[in-house]
């Protein structure tokens, strides 16, 4: 393994986690510290406010309750659907009989991720020709497969050939030597992949409410349309807390699944 | 025919032609490697001789020609299988680094389907063959392992199912120089026990002389240039593709092959002991044809080189007159190591002593050239014959 950030094209440097940062207090609870401060102090501040008939309709317990479960829902599906589809991908464009497909399949991917989200979501909207729920996943889908695509292949090409060589001559099937060596391996990487595409997922559910899905986005975009600086803030700081939130988890679910003595 | 006398590995026509190229990388290699010897494949980079040795494993899939170890055709049948039954060790190590030693070492046992107790008692047996103590080490991941100690794991894991034939691909290729060295010798010592039969690939000729029982000589698409012992290919190169790949220090090579105990030394030199009368020193170098004496100690340690001249000055210790007799060597030196003690000697020869110390004899540069002439079997009769007293020894 090297030290070196694995990129994902268009989406910026990834940090790999390492296991021997697990011991690292701080980066442990540095985080949740933050998060409960942020989301109090927001708390606090919207109870001091005078709150007009627009606050209380939008601001409600159950609003939120299910806003944000709405927009957790989004995000969860979809970024498991690319998991389903993307892993599997992304170790059959590893395998040797397969490396003639690599452009084709991430062009493909690269269309998806290309394409500005909002653009993406309409044309999927367009092509469906319904809203709700389904259209929205799927374009989330198409949106965020090309990072953890491209961190599986990166994650198992990294792997260097001398131990795959010496797995074969000592007698391990190619199965095997995916399973226990490749793989677990690129756990790192793949991991690092998979937060990004939480991450976009999260981001980009906020515009499920423009079709008719829901989630934070209702409560953010109430606060523009009807000027309630009140409801704008807190539906922005539920949806940048609850990406933070997402990342963390992901962050500390990496780490207990990255490979000791790497 | 007896499985004794039967060759461990044999390869028949051996030929391996990569899609795409014309000429054949591996072009009909046949060799006999017996039971229990080490072969060393050598050559320049490119030869063939990595590709040859992924042959016999099947890591790379012969074009044709046949594979027979152990008198069974291995040619077809599951590659996996067969390599399970084949140790291999490679420079990069290969440890896999997610895995701690003990499992790293356990690998091919447990796809042989041993069981737990019984791998762990191999593992840690392995370990101390290799040298490191098992509770120490048996836990540990290979990134906390130094480049010695993870070549070390490598050769135990190789051996982890005891495999009667081993591939070594430049195991101690990426080692410092004095590790190297170290890992050699212990691996030789280890050979002696074990007694596989062993094909070890390496570019450096003298490593191939060193480790080698046979080295097979490669040229382009692995053909066999020379294939034979070590001091035959030093003393008869095939050719010169083989003397120029030996190189220009072939007869200093040699030297590293033969030891002192093999060779004749001088023992005619006239010694006395520390303790004894200048007079009778005196007299007993003046009736030799020598110019200086060997003075000992009561344990006929040697301690001065003495002259005439030294012997005269009276009333002097003769712990003090003289020159210092360094340069000392054992039996079981090389002449390698006897050259380099008197060339940085006093007198240009080098004392050897037994084990504990006391005088044997000397060898002297004739000594040496007639032993290098010995092994290029040139007449090596007429060299002793001619051999003259080395009157300037002390100077």
């Amino acid at each position: 393994m090297t030290d070196a950030p694995v990129v994902a094209s268009g989406t910026g440097p990834l940090k790999v986690e390492r296991a021997s940062d697990r011991g690292s207090v701080l980066s442990w609870v540095g985080m949740p510290i933050f998060l409960a401060v942020v989301f109090t102090g927001t708390y606090l501040w919207v109870q001091s406010q005078e709150l007009g008939g627009v606050e209380q309709r939008v601001l409600t317990r159950a609003q939120l309750t299910s806003r944000t479960i709405q927009h957790l829902e989004l995000t969860a599906v979809s970024t498991l659907i690319v998991i389903l589809i993307a892993i599997p991908l992304g170790v059959l464009l590893t395998r040797p009989f397969a490396r003639s497909l690599v452009p084709v399949v991430l062009a493909v991917a690269n269309i998806g991720q290309g394409i500005p989200s909002l653009g993406l979501l309409a044309i999927i909207f367009v092509a469906f020709g319904q809203l709700g729920f389904t259209p929205v996943v799927l374009g989330l889908v198409a949106y965020s497969t090309l990072p953890i695509l491209r961190n599986t292949m990166v994650g198992l090409q990294q792997v260097d050939p001398s131990l795959i060589k010496a797995s074969r001559g000592m007698g391990m099937s190619s199965l095997a030597i995916l399973l226990r060596v490749e793989l677990p391996l690129a756990v790192p990487v793949m991991i690092a992949g998979i937060r990004t595409a939480l991450i976009i997922n999260v981001g980009t559910a906020t515009l499920a409410t423009f079709f008719g899905a829901g989630g934070l986005g209702y409560i953010v975009y109430n606060g523009i349309t009807l000027n309630r600086t009140t409801v704008l803030i807190t539906g922005v700081v539920l949806v940048s807390g609850l990406a933070l939130v997402v990342d963390y988890l992901a962050g500390v679910v990496g780490r207990l699944l990255a490979p000791r003595g790497l | 025919m007896t499985t004794s006398e039967r060759p461990m590995i044999e390869l028949v026509e051996l030929t391996k032609t990569f899609p795409g190229q014309r000429k054949p990388a591996v072009d009909k290699l046949s060799m006999s490697i017996e039971r229990g010897e080490i072969v060393v494949f050598v050559g320049p980079s490119g030869c063939g001789k990595t590709t040859s040795m992924e042959l016999i494993n099947r890591l790379i899939e012969p074009s044709s020609g046949h594979i027979i170890i152990d008198g069974e055709d291995v040619t077809n049948g599951d590659p996996d299988e067969l390599r399970r039954r084949i140790g291999y060790v490679i420079q990069e190590t290969g440890l896999l680094p997610h895995r701690t030693i003990a499992q790293n070492i356990g690998t091919v046992p447990k796809l042989l389907g041993w069981d737990k107790a019984r791998i762990s008692a191999r593992v840690d047996e392995l370990l101390g063959m290799v040298g490191m103590d098992p509770q120490v080490y048996r836990d540990r991941y290979p990134k906390e392992l130094s480049g010695g100690q993870r070549q070390r794991v490598g050769v135990a894991r190789a051996m982890a199912a005891d495999p009667p034939v081993m591939l070594m691909d430049e195991p101690f290729g990426a080692i410092d120089p004095i590790t190297r060295d170290r890992l050699q010798n212990e691996f030789l010592r280890l050979q002696a026990e074990i007694q596989k039969t062993i094909i070890f690939v390496t570019h450096d000729i003298d490593e191939a002389i060193k480790m080698g029982d046979r080295i097979a000589v490669l040229r382009e698409q692995s053909h066999i240039a020379q294939f034979d012992t070590p001091e035959k290919i030093l003393s008869e190169p095939a050719d010169d593709y083989v003397a120029d790949f030996i190189g220009a220090g072939a007869s200093l090579k040699r030297l590293n092959l033969s030891r002192i105990r093999d060779v004749e030394m001088t023992t005619d030199t006239p010694t006395g002991l520390l303790s004894e009368e200048t007079a009778a020193l005196r007299q007993r170098l003046l009736e030799s044809d020598w110019t200086a004496m060997l003075l000992l100690d009561e344990q006929r340690r040697p301690r001065r080189w003495v002259t005439i001249g030294d012997l005269r000055r009276e009333g002097r210790s003769l712990d003090t007159v003289g020159l210092p007799a360094h340069a000392v060597v054992e039996g079981h030196s090389t002449l390698a190591d006897a050259l380099n003690e008197l060339i940085e000697s006093n007198g240009g020869v080098a004392v050897v002593v037994d084990a504990k110390g006391a005088y044997q004899g000397i060898v002297d540069l004739e000594t040496i050239m007639v032993a290098v002439r010995a092994m290029r079997e040139e007449h090596s009769a007429f060299y002793l014959a001619q051999k003259q007293q080395p009157e300037d020894a002390a100077r």
